[in-house]
Formats: structure tokens, sequence, C-alpha cells
């Protein structure tokens, strides 16, 4: 079991208040997704749920019991750290078995959990080796392993994937997302990576300043962005956002149009304009479109086939039902 | 990581460190600050009157304190500048791709690790005794009268021993510093065209600025209360031509058993050193942020 | 900085790096040598090298004239004494500054560097006072005492930046993992901070074992280290070229072989980390 609710929880250091008060309910055995730009506070919400930082105000249950003053150890869930934090001076073999031992179990059963551990994560061959001897992506199969030991109500991980190459975190972001497949364990994991958030979430909780911008998931926020920054936030390359006028035009104060949305039609459209610069993925083609009256240029999506070129003009035309509508307060219109 | 009780802890365990510094550093000075305003000798019992500022008036008018003064300047400035420019140039070799790299680094160092009382009667006796020192088989091997190092040029001479100590420690911080140099910083600019003096001027050196401060700092410190090799070469003589202000305070202290002039002295001596030490912590406490 | 560099430059380096080295080194070359000599020899015009009867008689002798051995051992019990006291008192407290650092914690550290910056002769007079009123004079305590406080600063300030490279993370993993504040020493911080420990340890050994201001002043022929003792060479035994090498060599080779292993924490422990 591993349901985790926050009610008004808040934090402060000294003066500055980095969580207002916020509550959050966390379901047994989702994947919840803490997204957001980096210093937003979601590391801090991460470390006041595992019990490393005291809150300064409000409530936090663990499957119905109450657990604000309950030290980490006693809160039953496993951390996994973005720097891996694995003891330099222990074999693997001993790092993943440490909160084992801590918890006082035999030897026996811990080298039979350990073995079992190292078999999943394919750490077998490297059990006698420091943490030192091994890359890094052994490193973070390593800091995972000691989290799964503990078969704990929940795991914690923060920005884990942040500390390897880009190849690497593909497959790392493959194999924790298989991980909570099988273990169908509670995980509440950090990023301000939207495409991790994306990609493995159950539930995405947006953060913007220790507040809470919208909880939902992956398709929700993608679909409905409750507002402007949600907008902007989710989705790659991002949201393209236009005032003036033409929101007017729908009732709006700005409006916004993906770069999937907008359609290249030969004559008429809403926007016309320049093509500044155009990166060819292969299967797909972005363009950069200087627009007469807007501020930024407007980012197109097209098929790899498209062929046009710097200083070519287009039109483009946003397909009717895909635009966003927000008012002056940059909610969500209907 | 930060909770409430290991606040508490946290004192409990700084206290007792913080409290016995906080008695060595009150209780001496305060009675060194006390005793300067008494008249006050050892070898007159009895009561000892507040005099005011007496003794600094005694200890600052006496020609003996100028002469001091600047035989501390100048102990303090002439180590410094052989052991900085000696320790730069013994830096950039060091650095440099060589066999024996290991036992070469370690013969340089080691003058740090001689005690002060020996470093200082191995020069006295073995190289600089007119008679039978090396210098002066030295000498008679290219046929120049021996020269009577701790007499004819005593301060000199001290310089020249407390260097020998001290040029290793300034190699030492200054290599470690220059290994810190980033070596791609140097292949850009030998990209650029630099040569190699450029290279030292225009990247090395800069680079080393900070390490340099910092070895002139500590240094200062250490240099201004150079005692020792004082005692066990000249005892301050011919005169008082190497007496520094250490010397000077431990002379009218332990030596006429002038309590009131010698603390008069010490308290001088730290305001010198503080003067110092200012910078030095200006330095240290920067660093700490970072 | 791994780089093919000619043969020849290699070759014109070590050249002149070795001639550089053995000049700086040579007093103490000759020093160890001359130990080895009779006191003709010692003196012998031209100097003699190597090519010498070797003999031990000055180390016998200094020994025996002086008790030797005695001033030894009062080096190593005032050096290792102060150095040990001295971590006892600030492994605690660098460990509560790296770890749970307060608002304080930044001007605690630099106001006790401050007090290392206290000229010692500032606080000759008191000291020598209090010293001979309370019956410390010439005594082993007195001298650990003092040693202990003079280099309390650098103990604190070295373990401090070793405790401070400890990453936090390390620490909450272990809470995370169960381990209550006693595994946590145990297991985690003891290992971590052994070799930390073991520098500071050598470093201050050897700058108690040559400290030459309080040693000097404090003590007499009972309880005086090999600093004090050796001034007592300054004349005119210090003629005796092969008795004072004998003494010198024995007084500064151990210290002479920890310092070569302790460059490193050299530079850490005088510079307070402001060099790395
Ligand atoms: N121990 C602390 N003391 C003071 N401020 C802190 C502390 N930890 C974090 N903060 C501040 O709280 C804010 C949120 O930090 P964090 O939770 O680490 O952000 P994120 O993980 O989203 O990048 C930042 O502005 C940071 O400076
Ligand atoms: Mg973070």
């Amino acid at each position: 079991m591993g349901r985790i609710t926050l009610e008004r929880v808040q934090k402060k250091f000294g003066d500055v208040e980095v969580i207002p008060p916020l509550d959050l309910t966390i379901e047994d055995g989702e994947f919840v997704v803490f997204v957001g730009p980096s210093g937003c506070g979601k590391s801090t919400l991460l470390r006041l749920i595992a019990g490393l930082e005291d809150v300064s105000g409000g409530e936090i249950r663990i499957d119905g019991t109450a657990a604000t003053d309950l030290p980490p150890a006693k809160r039953g869930l496993a951390m996994v750290f973005q720097s891996y934090a694995l003891y330099p001076h222990m074999s693997v073999r001993k790092n993943i078995a440490f909160p084992l031992k801590m918890a006082g179990m035999d030897e026996e059963e811990r080298r039979r959990r350990v073995d079992r551990a190292a078999e999943v994560l394919n750490l077998t061959d490297y059990l006698d080796r420091r943490p030192g001897q091994l890359s890094g992506g052994q490193r973070q199969r390593v800091a995972i392993g000691r989290a799964i030991v503990r078969e704990p109500a929940a795991f914690l991980f923060d920005e884990p994937l942040s500390n390897l190459d880009a190849a690497l975190r593909v497959g790392m972001r493959l194999e924790i997302s298989e991980l909570h497949e099988r273990l169908k364990t509670t995980m509440i994991y950090v990023t301000h990576d939207q495409v991790e958030a994306m990609t493995m979430a159950d539930k995405i909780v947006v953060l913007r300043a220790g507040n809470i911008e919208q909880v939902g998931s992956p398709i929700d926020l993608y679909r409905r962005p409750r507002n402007l920054f949600v907008a902007g936030f989710i989705g790659s390359p991002k949201m393209n956002i236009v005032g003036g006028d033409l929101a007017s035009r729908h009732d709006a104060a700005h409006i916004g149009v993906r770069p999937e949305h907008l359609d290249i039609v030969e004559d008429g459209g809403t926007f016309s304009g320049k093509v500044t610069v155009s990166e060819h993925l292969g299967s797909d083609t972005f363009f950069h479109v200087a627009v007469p009256g807007l501020d930024e240029p407007m980012t197109v999506r097209a098929g790899g086939e498209v062929g046009l070129r710097h200083g070519d003009t287009i039109h483009l035309a946003p397909q009717s039902h895909q635009i966003h509508r927000f008012d002056d307060n940059g909610l969500r219109i209907a | 990581m930060a909770t409430q009780h290991s606040r508490a802890a946290a004192r409990f365990m700084i206290a007792p460190s913080v409290i016995l510094l906080l008695a060595w550093m009150l209780i001496p000075l305060g009675m060194t600050l006390w005793f300067s305003f008494l008249r006050y000798n050892l070898l007159m019992p009895g009561a000892n009157p507040f005099v005011g500022f007496e003794n600094y008036a005694y200890f600052l008018s006496d020609p003996t304190f100028i002469t001091s003064l600047i035989n501390t300047l100048l102990l303090v400035g002439g180590v410094l500048i052989i052991t900085v420019v000696g320790g730069i140039g013994l830096a950039v070799l060091l650095d440099q791709p060589m066999w024996g790299t290991g036992i070469v680094r370690i013969m340089v160092i080691s003058p740090f690790f001689v005690m002060p009382t020996v470093s200082a009667l191995v020069w006295k006796n073995m190289f600089m005794n007119p008679v039978n020192g090396l210098f002066a088989y030295v000498a008679e091997v290219l046929g120049v009268p021996a020269f009577d190092f701790l007499t004819q040029a005593p301060l000199a001479s001290i310089i020249g021993i407390v260097s020998w100590q001290w040029l290793p420690f300034a190699t030492l911080i200054l290599l470690t510093a220059m290994q810190s140099l980033d070596s791609e910083q140097l292949e850009a600019a030998e990209m650029d065209g630099a040569s190699a003096l450029s290279r030292f001027w225009y990247i090395k050196l800069p680079h080393l600025a900070r390490a340099i401060t910092v070895v002139v700092l500590i240094q200062t410190i250490f240099l201004l209360s150079i005692f020792a090799e004082i005692l066990v070469t000249t005892n301050g003589g011919p005169g008082v031509a190497s007496t520094n202000l250490t010397y000077l305070v431990y002379a009218e202290s332990l030596l006429r058993f002038d309590v009131g002039t010698g603390s008069a002295g010490g308290v001088v001596a730290i305001i010198l050193a503080n003067i110092v030490a200012i910078f030095l912590m200006r330095m240290i406490g920067k660093n700490l942020d970072a | 900085m791994a780089r093919a560099v000619s043969n020849r430059r290699m070759a014109i380096n070590t050249g002149v790096a070795w001639v550089l080295a053995i000049l700086i080194f040579f007093p103490i070359l000759w020093t160890i040598l001359t130990s080895f000599k009779t006191e003709a020899t010692a003196i012998a015009d031209p100097p003699v090298f190597l090519a010498f009867d070797w003999t031990l008689e000055n180390y016998e002798t200094v020994q025996e004239r002086s008790n030797y051995f005695r001033h030894f051992m009062n080096s190593v019990v005032i050096s290792v004494g102060s150095t040990l006291i001295g971590l006892l008192i600030a492994i605690p407290a660098a460990w509560a500054m790296a770890f749970v650092p307060g608002r304080q914690t930044k001007n605690v550290l630099m106001w006790m560097l401050s007090t290392k910056m206290l000229p010692p002769v500032g606080v000759l007079v008191p000291l020598y006072l209090i010293f001979r009123d309370y019956g410390l004079l010439d005594t082993r305590i007195g001298l650990v005492i003092v040693l202990t406080l003079i280099n309390l600063p650098i103990i604190v300030w070295m373990l401090y930046t070793y405790f401070r490279e400890i990453p936090v993370d390390i620490l909450e993993a272990a809470r995370m993992d169960g381990a209550g504040l006693s595994s946590e020493v145990l297991y985690i911080l003891t290992p971590m901070a052994v070799p930390g420990i073991a520098s500071t340890l050598l470093l201050n050994i050897i700058l108690a074992w040559n400290e030459a201001f309080w040693t000097l002043n404090l003590t007499a022929a009972n309880a005086a280290p090999l600093t004090a003792f050796i001034a007592s060479y300054s004349s005119p035994e210090g003629l005796f070229y092969a008795k004072l090498s004998a003494a010198s060599t024995m007084a500064i080779a151990p210290i002479l072989v920890m310092g070569w292993f302790s460059q490193r924490q050299l530079v850490r422990g005088l510079t307070f980390g402001a060099v790395k």
C-alpha cells in the first residue's frame, strides 16, 4: 500500500516561503511526476514527503496514518537521489543490503533479497565492486536496487536521470517504467524535463514557485492546460501563444495553438510569414515563421518531406477545434 | 537535513572548542593588556603601580624598537620575495614532465619539515662557520677570504636560512594551484598562437594570483613571529642587528624581566599581525562561501 | 596534460630539476652524512663526501651524554598528546559545523581562525607567569595544553574541510535506509571520515613536533622536547659537527618521513582550504 496525502503542507526556509500551503493526494500504485522549472520547489516537496525536511505547517499521511512527525526511516519510503548517494566505501552488495541490515534482517535473507534485486537490475556480475568502479548507468541501478530491496510503500526519485547521457537516459526511463509495471508500487518522480513527465507519468503535478498549477494525466495536460504556464510548459516544441486582435476575435486575451495543429495552406490562412529556420528531423520538419505583427516567431510542424526554405513565404491556418483560449489572468476559458 | 533537535546537539558539540579558544584568547590577552599599563618588573618585587601609557612611550621611543621594526620588515619582505619568486620558478619547473618527479618533489619539500632549531644550527655551524663551514671551504677554493656570515651580515644570513625553510611551502602550494589549471585553457591559448612565455604570463600567472596571495599572507603571519632561528644563531646580535620585534619582546620580558614593557611590545606585535590577518581572513572567508 | 614531449625536453627538465632539488636538499643530506663521520672527518679539509669510515659512535655519545631518548620521548608525548586531545575536542565541533551548519557557523570558523593569527609573543608574558604560578613550567602537561590550544583552530578547520566534502545526500540516504544516529556514525560517517582524520592527525603531529616558540620558552632540562634540546647545541657543542648532526638527524628523520606522506594535506591544512 502507498497512498500519500498532503493537507495544507507548507515549507518556509527562514522567512522565505518556498511551498505555500498545498493539498495533494497520491493514490496507491500511481506513478506521479512532479514537474516544473528548476528552483520551483520540486525537491523540497519530495524531501518533505521523505521526512528529510520538517514541514512548516500541515499534515502528511501515508496510508491513512499521520507521518508528519515520523523520522524518514519510519515512513516506509525509499529514495533514489540525483547523485545516487551510494556509500563509496561499501561494495555494491553491501550498498544494496544496507537498509536490510539496518532493519535487522538476518544475513541469509539479506543475501537472498540482494541476489534477487541484482538479477532484476542486471547487477549480478558487479556485486563485489565498489561504486567508484561502475559506470553512471550501473550506479543508477545500484541506487534503485537499494530502494527496491526494502519493498517500500512508495519510491521517491529526485531527478534520477539528470546525470546520465542522452542515450542512457532513454534506456533508464524505460527501465523505471517497466519496474513500475512489475512492482505496482507508488512512485513519485521529480524532473524538470517535461518529456520524462509525459512519457512516464500516470499523473503529472505541474509546479511553479511552490504552487500546484495543474494536476492531471499527461493527455489532460496536453489537451486542456489550465493556464498559460502549463500550456507553455507541456508539449514540445512549445505551444504558440498569440495575444491582441487575433485573440479578441476568439473572445480571449490570448490564444494558443500547438505547432502540430497548424496547417500549411496555399493561400489565405490566419497567419502569413517568412520561414526563418527549418529543423529537419527526418520524420518531421519544424519551421519557424516570422509573422509580421507578432513578437515571437511561430513554430509549425510539417511532414518530413515538406521542402520549404529560408525566406519562403507560407500561410498557416490553425485547426479550429484545437485553439486554446485564455483570459486576462492567463486562465483557460471553457 | 537540519531538524530542530540536531541544532541543539550541534551547539553542544561545538561548545568545548569555542569555550577553550575563548579562554585561550581572552585571559592572556587581557593580562597582556593589563600588564602593559603597569610598572612591573619581576626583578623588583613590590607594588606594580598603574602608569598609563608609560610603557608604550618607553617601548616605542627606544631606538631599538625602530631597528627591530625595520629588521622585522626586512626579514618578512626578504623571505617573501625569495620564496615567492623561487616558488613560482620551481612550481613551473616541477609542473613539467620529467623523470623521477616523485623524488624531486620529496627533496624539494623536505626543508619544511626540519625543525627551526635544527636548520638554524646546521646552517650556522656546518655551512656559515668562517673556519670549518662548507662556505669557508668554497671561499678557500675560489681564493677569496672567508666571510663571517652571522657577524658581518647577520640579518641577511637569517633571511637566507628562513627562506630555505619556507621555499618548499611556497613551491608546494603554487604547484598545487598550477596543477588545478584546466589544461584545455592552455591548449586553447596554444591554438591561439601564444608562445610558452605568453602562456606563462597571460594564463598561468593570473591563475596563480590567488595562491600567491595566500602564500604571502600565511607566510607573513608565521614570519612575523620568527624566533628560534634568531635565538640559536645570533641572539639578536651583533648588538641588535638581527633583533626582530618578536625577539625584542622576548628579551624585554624574559631576559630583562620587564613585564610592563614586554607586554606593551606584545600589544604592538598583536596590532601589527592583525593588520595582515584582516586581509588574510577576508580571502579565506570569501572562499568559504564558494 | 598527458602529452607527448620530446625526449630532449624531458632530459633538460629532468636535469635542471634534479640539480635544483639536490641543492635544496643538500643541507639535510650533508647533515645525515656527517652524523656517520668522526669529529675529525667532519671538519676535514677538503670535505669528505662518502669515502670515510662510517661510524655510529656519535649516536651512542649523544644518547649517553645527554639522555637523548628522554627528549625524544618528550617530543613524542607532547606532539602526539596535543594532537589526540585536539582531535577529541575538534571532531564533534567540525562535524556539527559541516553537517548542521547554522547562521553563525561561518563566523565561528572565522573567529577560530583569527585566534591562530595572534602572535605568540603577544601572550608570552602572561602565559609565562601563569605557568610559573601553577607549576607548569618545564612540564610535559603544560606544553601539551599550550600546543593543543594553538593548533586547535587548524585541526577544526582541516576536519571541517574534509567533512564538508562528504555529500549530505549520502547521510540522508542512510537515514532513509533506516540508520539511526549511531549506525549513521558507525557505518557511514566514520569510514568516510577516516582518511580526513588521519591526514589531520599527521599534519598536526608535524606542526607540534616542530613548534619552537613555546617549547623554547616554557621548558628547561626536564620537559624539553627535541626543538629545545637541540637549541642547547648552539654553543659550544655546536662545533662538534658529527654529534650535532647525529642529534639533528634523529630529530628530523621521523617527521621528514611523515612529511613526505602528507604533502597534499599540508597544502590544505596550512591554507585553510583556500588552495586545493
Ligand atoms: N536548505 C535550504 N535553505 C534555504 N533555501 C532553500 C533550501 N533548499 C532549497 N531552498 C530554496 O527553495 C527553492 C526550491 O528549491 P528546490 O526544491 O531544490 O527546487 P527544484 O528541486 O524544483 O529545482 C529554491 O529557491 C531554493 O533556493
Ligand atoms: Mg531539485
